[in-house]
């Protein structure tokens, strides 16, 4: 639970009270705690565009519709067979086969929400679209917030990848393989940008560092002066804002160092007290370190400053540009540290005290937010931008989350294969995951060298053959995705993936399709609503152990 | 089905039938069957078959609440011990951890239960919220007022009241033990 | 059932069937794949939902499909608006009614050949007979109560003569990104009770805070409902499903945080403080369900390992997951401690009995105290409980313990409790 106070007057928060809320808001409660209205908003502007119908996607879309995504289009040419019946959710048994899977699976799926819009396209497939309608196909493909391909044929998938990887523009792609109890997840994006990363890390509290009025009103209390209750209802941060002066005045300025001068510290504290059992000073006795934790920028954050010279895609740009903005602003303007977060923890406090300390803090950020406004008006200015291009509640927004910002560079699909380095490391490091990479692989392999080989037969009109690789052809084929010389210490792992991908090679077994169902749209959820991290690398999943691992 | 019996045939600990006492009554028993009470304290089971409901008295034999007897309710549910006890003071009494509806200020019958203290513990803290009244945390903010400002006029107060009857306003119950 | 239903067209299973059919590298080798498995999965297991809620809906969806046909489901709510944003069986027209039933009737009309049986009544309603008709039984709850009590019967079922009575149970839960599974077989692995410790605590404000130094909205809308609501509607229940009831909490923390200063009390805070609202998406509930579905699936028919026997997944910064065996705890209160035969003299009083505890040398138990299931035989304090119980110590045993009946000793001496199976000579 969190206070979630944003700084807006008291009289407009509690004077106009609300209602019940209406049906949908009601419908959608347990979600809007997790992304609130502006993470709905964000969904309900989406169009998803899926690849085909089967059960692993059908599942993909349930947990998309339910929580309101705007549109999708199932791209499927499939008629239902006896076996998408048998394994689909989003089919009615024996009632569908024959019928386009794609249409029933968006009819049986709309049924899930009236809010979201679905429609299929069943006279062609992928293929053809990037086949046969050049550039047309190309940007229609492009005009989806998001692509979902799964088990979508190898050299289709390598072509898609290419051509969406070529524009910075392009929508998300996300790559879902699965074979019996193995699976894995990746999304191909140039980059991605987040403020809300929801990562639990609270902002400093500047203690080491007070701002003027928080200095002048720790050196303002009487502690002696005090009764014991008003004592024992000083908040930590003024107990400590206050030690830590005094401390400095007798040590040249610098705050505790040694262990032993921590602890002598700490004492001091311990000393004030009026009473055994004041929670406050026990409170600023545990928080002490914050007066010797210099309050710098988060490397995390640090990381992400970049040259505004280097290519990226539009949606990312304002991002960007706050970003620079915060790089001046921290490296210019004193005590060159992130603008004050207005977010104060609990604390043992009466109400007034408490009250009192939180608009200090609250005060001070408005200033310290209108000091960055003016950095990045500035910014703005240098890159030829109108200012209006960022507006104040995106700026109020990105200062109170700039302790825990994220932006994220993807990479192409395809570029683990492409780094001999990479693989001969993580044969090392990561050998049961790579195992379950390698097989995937190998089976899209193989499994295009059979449907070219189908192909050809058919001409002499010889009937279909079942995709049946053998277990030598795998271990072949995946093999050969290794550079020369590269090998697993212990082939135990490499076995057991590579055994049940030819044990299994076409199931897409229900439970398996239901959990990348959750995983992939836990991942759509947080690259559309930008809120929350993304995976940032291929995501393997083995279910027989139970088990995720990150590539 | 897996054969979990042949699985670990000499896991001994396995064959064993276990009773049907629920988790929670068991371990109330433990609590109560362990409890470690001065002779100011003492429990009463309206229903001697119902460990889950039961009083407390406290004679403080020490201190401003010394001559007085204050009733507590105990009631444990099934989820005990994940869920603390529900305790109340069943008077209406004048002391600042108190209020007037018999809501006990005591850390650890709310915000630092957990499963490993037992009733005793609780019984202890109870005991001592009479010895040393906490004024700086009060729920009854008059009596903790009062306490601060003087505490001699305070233990006048709490005599009083531990007589019953009317104190500035508020009718108070007869507490002084027998 | 006794012959395969018709309602299973060639093909059906085509998905399945690929490990059913043959081992894979990291299968038990008692594995028969082929018919007979098939056999058993479809015609002849049957198995038990505990929840027809986030997790349920996914589950019965998830065991139907992957080819279970006796599927039955317990679940005591109906159904409410706030579900269908991840309980995807139900509509708009069934809120209101009972989330068993609608389950179990879209399950067998969407599935074909699938038998579920819904019933609309708590876990505590059945009896241990009921329990032991199933094969396996797949928790998808969010009470730990309900769960701890789900844990408990089916450990205190295993009877060392009869290795049918143990019920491997799946757990599952969620909470926004965040999840787990796990895998309890009763009396072998570590139990839900084992993990109690493990469980965060809903957040508790000390109540002097709230009366008296509130800072955040949560002091206000507690003040409303912990001493507020008491104060003024005495003995009347606060019923937190009531729109009229939250809008008045409502009112009341408002006009606290604006007499104290303090900003963020709304009406979806409220609702959310007292009724400890968990955030629950259908994402997080398909993972889990997924999760445990597919261990029922692997631990019916052998097809490959499973889980050993704790899965853990955090999805609020990319895809993070843990998997570990989760220890017993040998002082358990389900199904730790020690458990003991002990044969005893038909004429045996209770302080026989007692005598024995602290005499015999394997035991050697300090001041014990004894309780059968339904009655306390000697308690040792508090002294009223001493008082009442030590006329029984004169009686026969055989009074109040029937052959094979069960008692329960605790004492100091010991980590938790002993639990004793008295025969009699």
């Amino acid at each position: 639970m969190s206070s979630g106070s944003q700084a807006q007057p008291v009289e407009d928060a509690t004077t106009a009270l609300e209602s019940v809320p209406d049906q949908k808001t009601r419908r959608y409660d347990r979600q809007l705690r997790l992304w609130a209205s502006s993470g709905q908003a964000a969904l309900e502007s989406s169009h998803i565009l899926v690849l085909n119908s089967s059960s692993t996607s059908t599942s993909i879309l349930k947990n998309l519709v339910l929580p309101g995504i705007g549109a999708f289009t199932i791209l499927d040419r499939t008629t239902t067979s006896p076996s998408d019946a048998g394994n689909n959710f989003f089919l009615e048994g024996l009632d569908s086969v024959g019928k386009p899977r794609a249409e029933e699976a968006v009819r049986l799926l709309l049924e899930l929400n009236d809010g979201v819009k679905g429609n299929s396209i069943v006279e062609k497939d992928i293929q053809e679209v990037l086949a046969s309608e050049g550039e047309k196909g190309t940007e229609w493909i492009k005009s989806f917030s998001l692509i979902i391909a799964h088990n979508l044929e190898k050299i289709a998938l390598d072509r898609l990848a290419d051509v969406l990887w070529a524009d910075f523009e392009s929508p998300p792609l996300f790559i879902v393989r699965s074979a019996g109890f193995l699976a894995e997840v990746s999304i191909q994006f140039h980059e991605h940008a987040i403020i809300e990363s929801h990562i639990e890390s609270s902002p400093s509290l500047r203690i080491d560092k007070p701002f003027p009025k928080l200095l002048q009103h720790s050196l303002s209390l009487d502690f002696d002066g005090m009764d014991v209750t008003d004592h024992g209802h000083i908040p930590y941060v003024y107990i400590l804002v206050r030690v830590l002066e005094d401390w400095k005045k007798s040590h040249d300025g610098k705050p505790p160092k040694t262990t032993a001068e921590k602890k002598e510290f700490k004492e001091i504290i311990s000393k004030m007290r009026k009473k055994a059992d004041e929670e406050n000073f026990e409170e600023a006795e545990a928080q002490a370190y914050r007066c010797w934790t210099e309050t710098v920028v988060p490397s995390d954050v640090k990381s992400i400053f970049t040259p505004l010279s280097t290519p990226s895609p539009s949606h990312t740009k304002p991002f960007r540009i706050l970003l620079r903005a915060l790089e001046v602003y921290t490296t210019t303007v004193p005590p060159y540290t992130l603008p004050l977060s207005a977010t104060l923890p609990d604390m043992k406090a009466s109400t007034s005290q408490y009250v009192d300390l939180q608009t200090l803090y609250k005060e001070r950020a408005v200033e310290e937010r209108d000091a960055f406004r003016a950095v990045l008006d500035k910014v703005l200015q240098e890159q030829g931008e109108n200012p209006s291009l960022i507006d104040d509640e995106t700026v109020t927004n990105f200062v109170k989350h700039s302790h825990i910002l994220r932006l994220l560079r993807g990479k192409k699909w395809g570029w683990l294969e492409e780094s001999p380095d990479t693989l001969a490391t993580l044969v090392q490091t990561s050998p049961k995951q790579l195992a379950i990479h390698l097989a995937l692989s190998a089976l899209a392999s193989l499994q295009t060298k059979h449907a070219l080989a189908t192909a050809q037969s058919k001409s002499t009109k010889e009937q279909e053959t079942e995709f049946q690789p053998k277990l030598e052809d795998l271990i072949t084929e995946a093999k050969s995705l290794l550079p020369t010389g590269v090998e697993f210490e212990d082939d135990t792992d490499f076995e057991n993936a590579i055994g049940e991908a030819a044990r299994s090679p076409t199931a897409d077994l229900p439970n398996t399709a239901a959990l990348l169902g959750g995983i992939v749209a836990q991942e759509v959820i947080k690259m559309t609503t930008k809120q929350y991290v993304p995976i940032d690398g291929i995501c393997t999943i083995d279910l027989v152990e139970t088990w995720t691992g990150l590539l | 089905m897996i054969k979990i019996w042949s699985m670990k045939k000499n896991e001994d600990a396995a064959a064993k039938k276990k009773p049907k006492t629920s988790a929670a009554q068991i371990r109330v028993q433990k609590d109560l069957t362990e409890l470690d009470l001065p002779s100011t304290m003492k429990t009463n089971f309206p229903d001697p078959a119902d460990l889950l409901n039961f009083t407390l008295t406290i004679t403080p034999d020490e201190g401003m609440y010394k001559g007085g007897a204050f009733n507590f309710s105990f009631s444990i549910n099934t989820n005990y011990p994940h869920d603390p006890p529900k305790v109340k003071c069943t008077q209406t009494i004048y002391h600042p951890n108190v209020d007037l509806e018999g809501n006990v200020c005591l850390n650890i019958l709310r915000e630092d239960w957990k499963p490993v203290l037992n009733l005793n513990s609780v019984m202890v803290g109870l005991q001592y919220l009479f010895l040393e009244p906490n004024p700086d945390d009060p729920l009854n903010k008059d009596a903790a007022l009062e306490m601060t400002r003087s505490r001699d006029q305070f233990l006048n107060n709490v005599r009083a009241t531990m007589r019953g009857g009317y104190f500035k306003s508020v009718q108070y119950d007869n507490v002084l033990a027998r | 059932m006794a012959s395969a239903p018709s309602t299973d067209w060639p093909g059906r299973y085509y998905h399945i069937d690929q490990v059913l059919e043959k081992p894979g590298p990291r299968t038990d080798p008692a594995f028969l794949a082929g018919d007979g498995v098939k056999d058993f999965l479809r015609n002849q297991a049957k198995i038990l939902v505990i929840g027809a809620g986030g997790l349920g809906c996914e589950i019965l969806a998830n065991l139907a499909l992957t080819g279970f046909k006796d599927i039955h489901v317990i679940d005591m709510d109906t159904i409410d608006i706030s579900n269908l944003n991840r309980q995807f069986l139900f509509r708009p027209k069934d809120v209101g009614r009972p989330k068993a039933t609608v389950a179990a009737e879209f399950i067998m009309k969407r599935v074909p050949g699938v038998t579920v049986t819904p019933y609309f009544g708590k876990i505590q309603d059945k009896d241990e007979d009921y329990y032991l008709q199933f094969n396996l039984v797949i928790c998808g709850l969010d009470s730990i109560e309900a769960r701890r009590w789900m844990n408990a019967t089916l450990v205190n079922m295993v009877d060392p003569e009869n290795p049918e009575s143990l019920k491997p149970m799946i757990d599952g839960g969620t909470e926004g990104f965040k999840g787990q599974a796990r895998v309890i077989l009763p009396t072998f692995t570590s139990c839900y009770e084992c993990s109690l410790d493990m469980l965060n605590k809903p957040t508790a404000f000390p109540i002097c805070t709230i009366a008296n130094t509130p800072r955040l909205p949560e002091h206000c809308i507690e003040w409303a409902s912990v001493l507020e609501w008491p104060r003024v509607h005495g003995d009347k229940k606060m019923d937190t499903d009531d729109p009229e009831h939250i809008s008045w909490l409502y009112k009341v923390a408002s006009a606290r945080a604006r007499e104290f200063n303090i900003e963020g009390v709304t009406w979806s805070l409220t609702q959310g403080v007292v009724k400890n609202i968990i955030p629950a998406i259908a994402s997080t509930n398909a993972i889990i369900a997924a999760a445990c579905c597919n261990e029922a699936f692997k631990i019916a028919t052998s097809s490959a390992a499973f889980l050993n026997n704790y899965f853990m997944l955090i999805g609020t910064e990319g895809v993070y997951s843990y998997t570990f065996e989760h220890e017993k705890r040998h002082d358990c209160p389900v199904c730790g401690g020690e458990a003991l035969d002990l044969t005893v003299s038909p004429d045996s009083t209770v302080e026989n009995l007692i005598d024995i505890l602290i005499e015999r040398q394997d035991i050697q138990i300090k001041k014990p105290s004894l309780s059968t299931p339904t009655k306390q035989l000697y308690f040792q304090a508090p002294p009223q409980l001493e008082e009442a119980t030590r006329p029984n110590l004169e009686k026969k045993l055989s009074e109040f313990v029937p052959a094979n009946g069960e008692i329960t000793v605790t004492s100091t001496s010991l980590p938790f409790s002993l639990s004793l199976r008295i025969l009699y000579s």
